[in-house]
């Protein structure tokens, strides 16, 4: 494969009544790239269709994970508008011995969540367990 | 059930108990504990427990559940269906007890069950989603149908008419629905009126995928041939995005459609449904050229235009037009796009398939001139010019990469070669420069430079320079330590290493490449290949795990995804999840792996941990059943996972594909014929024989007989067909296909011994019914066969002598066939030593009659009839063969521990120091595996050796 994406709309668990509409949103699970199909800005394509494709679903934002650790990435999805909404804890979970790595989730609004509440970040770190 | 939760089955039981004194009929209770028993092992309690509580037709929500998660972690799904039959019989109101009938049956793949269970919950509660899950299910009875006429004049029919009542009724909610009416109307081939569908109000709601309405609609104008739409549409997508690939595939396919057909415009109409038709050369000529002008003011450079103009003179050359459209000259094309993408890696690939529009003659001139316009500078005279940047750096290796692929490298001598093989290395060790701050995850800018090094090291060590391979491997592992991620070092170094011998150091290469799912089928069988047959047992076992994990939960898994798919609504996963799994279950890998990890639990243990008999059981093993699918056998190994730059006659055809498959799976029928010959063995032995002919065809051994002569029959068969196929000496591409381990089992004499030994049995059986007396000539034909066969096992025995590491006067040299003749040889005296034992099982009972008889008569002129000393003297110089092996793996450990390869200068590598410390890793590794190999293969040998003692009547 060239380029794969995995993504999925949803609903934040613990939301309720009208807060759940507010948080339906399109999420990315994953997204590589093959090493030979890199530096042609597939990348950015592939989150601009998401984020269209959310739009039309009504989405309010769109979000991702990615390694703390990942600066390449973290920076292309900056440049794309994602800002940083909070850090989860040791969400990666390690193999071989290393320690466990946090994420960036990050965030972008998307044109239905006028105000830009979504994306307001969160002052504290939080744990994995407390992001469902 | 916290118990259960937190694994504490034996805790969960003891309470399920105290609760059940207290409360005698509390049914969940019960359940709990048979789950509890269940995973302590305790299947049968677990299932009659179960049973209990079933029968009573539970109704409450606690006992189902739990039962249903028991049923499944037994296996048993359709337990599941019967369990909800019952609840909804009993509250027919339900719409929960409905819906998980419905999905119990999807587990099971009942489909018309489901069809009904879907109506059935529409009546109970009218919502969408269940009208068309009964509609789906509609489509998968379609789908399984064996006979096509029938799906297609009932199922499907009763699908459509059943979309349409409510269309007509204006019902129709939700993307999926439209997408399930589309996916009917298209498996009716009626392709208008899913035309219609599509573009009709219906296909408004079509939003999920990017184009979907419009890919749809391309699809059905390409089913119904109407080139027109095709190309109108495709331009259009065309003018909105000219870097879509597939749609100048389209756009160029109508026009020449178009063309070959001399398709006018209608008059005074629109050309077409979907606007402006072209059906010119000139048009499109002229559309493409407007594509590139347009390219020209886009902020990214789109690589889709100049590749178009490349295609497009590819199609009109190969209808006999030269220039005469003046789209220019295909070189300077591919020099201007060079020029404006040779920084990106994917020049290489972009333009490998236009190389074929260059004429031979220009090929240096043409990669001199790229060569000339990157800017690289040497730091002094005579020296290498190098890259100041990554794209400078990228260019670069895109140019060497064409290099390989024009065939320049190839042409070279060896001298050369090896001035290319320096100036590479030199290149990728100046590109480190550029990556050091790449995470471990990352590749190196200029790892290719190395991997392409190693190429040309191959072709001089497939040319006969031994030493090269060496120092492969030794760049190999230089690459991977500055880039541990790059999978394609390990790829090769893994590919390198088992053509050594080597397999120790792959299996910790394999896994560092983190297999996944798909995997496990797809590139497995660079383990399961090599992993017996060098004698790492341990290591086979695993590899066979793996895979065999893998094919068995995804049989689970899928069931899984269907389920999901239904409360989803994505309805057109569902065919495509069920292609996926008969996809795995008729892989040539699966079938591989499940006949070769039996064949070793086999070899590893009948009649050393447990016996033959039992071993064959535990396996469900029987000769008479044969589980591989031979007619839908799929290849779905990756061929071409390893990268390679070689121009198309040297690389990996179509036809090596196609015979690589007929030798494996030739292979394959000899190894399962093997397996189920084995599996015969005990169904014959110890069975008392009543002398009458009409009661043994009765209990089934004379058929148990016939099996294995008609099994014996089927593989000489394919044997000779074997022999046949090999006398056409296939050279597969070194980085293609592995040969299969035919060769060597044919070419050893393995092949013949144990042929012979399965005809030993049936002559063993005959002496077994017919007695001893009046068998002179059976018992003369067994004692010949036994003579011979030691002979055959002492040939093969010498096929395995030799050091298996030659070091020369700086030339070092594995000896791999060695090892897999020790292994043939295991393997053959095993099955020996079974059939001995089976021989032994036949000759007791008679040697305890006949010392009967000589204790009643007290005669001395009871005979000991012959085959009793041919058998005695065989046992005894197998045993002796066998120690003599032994002995000799003995000598050879001691050899390789006394190896001192480190003082081992290579002659003609002219390596580095630096590279001389990775030399020495890798000699190391060779080495140290072969250690464990015979270590392996001479603790099996002397199991089996022990197994000899029991044998002597």
């Amino acid at each position: 494969a060239t380029a794969l994406m995995l993504c999925m709309f949803t609903v934040m668990g613990k939301a309720e009544g009208s807060v759940a509409r507010e948080e339906w949103h399109g999420h990315v699970t994953a997204l590589s790239v093959a090493p030979e199909f890199r530096r042609l800005g597939l990348a950015a394509k592939l989150m601009e269709l998401l984020e269209e494709i959310s739009e039309k679903k009504g989405g309010f934002f769109v979000d991702l994970f990615v390694r703390v650790s990942n600066q390449v990435a973290v920076n292309m999805y900056k440049q794309l508008g994602y800002s940083v909404y909070r850090t989860v804890l040791e969400y990666y979970s390690a193999s071989n011995g290393e320690p466990d790595e946090d994420a960036y989730d990050m965030r972008k609004a998307l044109s239905r969540d006028t105000e830009k509440k979504s994306i307001i970040p969160l002052p504290h770190p939080v744990r994995p367990e407390d992001i469902e | 059930a916290d118990y259960l939760d937190n694994g504490n089955n034996k805790m969960a039981i003891q309470q399920a108990d105290k609760l059940l004194k207290k409360h005698k009929d509390l049914h969940c209770a019960k359940v709990l504990k048979a789950i509890g028993l269940q995973r302590t092992g305790k299947q049968d309690e677990a299932y009659a427990l179960a049973q209990e509580v079933a029968a009573l037709e539970p109704t409450d929500d606690n006992s189902l559940q739990a039962l249903t998660i028991l049923y499944r972690e037994m296996h048993r799904p359709e337990l599941v269906t019967k369990l909800y039959e019952a609840a909804v019989k009993k509250v027919p109101n339900s719409e929960e007890y409905h819906s998980h009938l419905f999905m119990a049956y999807a587990r099971v793949g009942e489909y018309k069950k489901m069809q009904q269970a879907g109506m059935a919950l529409y009546k109970i509660v009218p919502k969408n989603p269940y009208y068309f899950w009964s509609v789906m299910s509609l489509i998968m009875q379609s789908i399984s149908a064996q006979d096509e006429n029938l799906s297609k004049t009932m199922f499907l029919p009763l699908a459509e008419r059943m979309v349409e009542k409510m269309v007509k009724e204006d019902k129709i909610e939700a993307e999926a629905e439209v997408e399930l009416y589309y996916m009917i109307l298209e498996r009716l081939e009626k392709y208008k009126e899913a035309l219609d569908v599509v573009r009709g109000k219906l296909g408004e709601k079509l939003t999920s995928e990017l184009q979907s309405r419009e890919n749809k609609c391309m699809a059905m104008y390409k089913k119904l041939r109407r080139w027109p739409e095709c190309n109108a549409l495709s331009r259009r997508l065309l003018l909105k995005n000219s870097d879509d690939w597939q749609f100048y595939i389209t756009y160029f396919d109508s026009v020449f459609q178009l063309i070959d057909e001399s398709w006018t415009p209608p008059p005074e109409e629109e050309h077409s449904l979907e606007g402006e038709v072209h059906y010119s050369i000139e048009q499109a000529v002229k559309f493409i050229e407007e594509r590139i002008t347009e390219e020209s003011k886009s902020s990214r450079p789109l690589r889709g235009p100049y590749l178009a103009k490349l295609e497009l003179i590819r199609r009109l050359r190969y209808r006999g037009c030269n220039d005469e459209y003046k789209l220019g000259d295909p070189e300077e094309l591919m020099f201007q796009y060079f020029k404006k993408f040779g920084d990106k890696p994917c020049c290489f690939t972009d333009l490998k398939v236009f190389v074929d529009l260059l004429p031979s003659s220009q090929y240096t001139k043409f990669i001199s001139q790229l060569l000339e316009v990157i800017p690289l500078s040497a730091t002094a005279e005579n020296e290498i010019a190098l890259p100041a940047d990554i794209k400078a750096l990228q260019q670069h290796l895109c140019v060497v990469q064409l290099s390989r692929l024009l065939g320049i490298y190839h042409a070279m001598d060896k001298k050369q070669k090896l001035t290319v093989v320096r100036e590479l290395m030199l290149r990728y060790r100046h590109g480190l420069e550029f990556g050091k701050s790449c995470l471990k995850t990352e590749l190196q800018f200029s790892d290719y430079y190395c991997l392409l090094a190693v190429h040309l090291l191959l072709d001089l060590w497939l040319e006969g320079e031994e030493t090269a391979v060496w120092q492969c491997l030794t760049l190999l592992e230089e690459g991977l330590s500055h880039s541990p991620s790059n999978a394609q070092f390990k790829l090769l170094l893994i590919r390198i290493y088992c053509r050594l011998g080597a397999f120790e150091p792959v299996a910790e290469l394999y896994s560092s490449l983190d297999a996944k799912h798909i995997q496990h089928d797809t590139i497995g069988y660079l383990l399961t290949r090599y992993a017996e047959s060098l004698g790492h047992y341990a290591a086979a076992s695993q590899s066979c795990n793996f895979a065999l994990r893998f094919f068995h939960s995804n049989q689970k898994d899928t069931s899984e995804y269907i389920i999901q798919a239904y409360k989803y609504g994505a309805f057109e996963k569902i065919p495509e999840f069920i292609a996926f799994r008969n996809r795995l279950n008729s892989s040539l890998h699966f079938a591989q792996v499940r006949t070769e990890r039996m064949l070793l639990d086999l070899l590893l243990e009948a009649n050393i941990s447990t016996s033959l008999e039992e071993s064959i059981k535990s396996m469900s093993l029987s000769p008479e059943e044969d589980d591989i699918p031979w007619k839908d056998l799929r290849d779905n190994r990756d061929l071409t996972v390893l990268f390679n730059w070689d121009p198309k006659d040297r690389d990996i055809s179509e036809e090596h594909r196609k015979l690589s498959l007929e030798e494996e799976t030739m292979w394959l029928r000899i190894r399962s014929l093997t397996l189920r010959l084995v599996s015969g063995l005990p169904t014959l032995s110890h069975t008392i024989l009543p002398k009458n002919s009409e009661k043994t065809a009765e209990n089934g051994v004379s058929s148990k007989i016939d099996t294995i002569r008609s099994l014996l029959q089927q593989l000489e068969a394919a044997v000779d067909s074997g022999k046949k196929f090999l006398e056409q000496k296939i050279q597969y591409p070194v980085l293609g296909p592995p040969p299969t381990r035919m060769a060597g089992f044919f070419s050893n004499g393995s092949c013949q011994c144990q042929t012979s030994l399965f005809y030993l049995v049936s002559d063993i059986y005959e002496l077994d019914t017919n007695g001893l007396e009046d068998s002179a000539e059976i018992q003369e034909r067994i004692g010949n066969s036994f003579k011979s066969l030691v002979e055959r096992l002492t040939d093969l025995f010498n096929k395995c002598k030799g050091d298996l590491i030659e070091v020369g006067d700086g030339t070092l040299k594995t000896h791999p066939n060695l090892l897999e003749n020790l292994v043939f040889f295991v393997e053959t005296i095993s099955i020996a030593l079974w059939v001995s034992s089976y021989c032994d099982s036949v000759l007791r009972p008679f040697k305890s009659n006949l010392q009967k008889k000589k204790k009643k008569k007290k005669e001395s002129s009871v005979t000991m009839p012959p085959v009793f000393t041919h058998f005695l003297d065989y046992v005894t110089e197998l045993q002796t063969l066998t120690s003599n092996v032994i002995d000799h793996i003995k000598g050879l450990e001691i050899i390789l521990t006394a190896l001192k390869l480190e003082e081992l200068s290579l002659k003609d590598t002219l390596l580095l120091q630096e590279e001389k410390k990775f030399t020495k890793t890798v000699q190391g590794k060779v080495q140290s595996s072969y250690h464990h190999s015979v270590q392996e293969i001479g603790e099996l040998l002397k199991k089996r050796l022990d197994t000899i003692k029991k044998l002597k009547i």
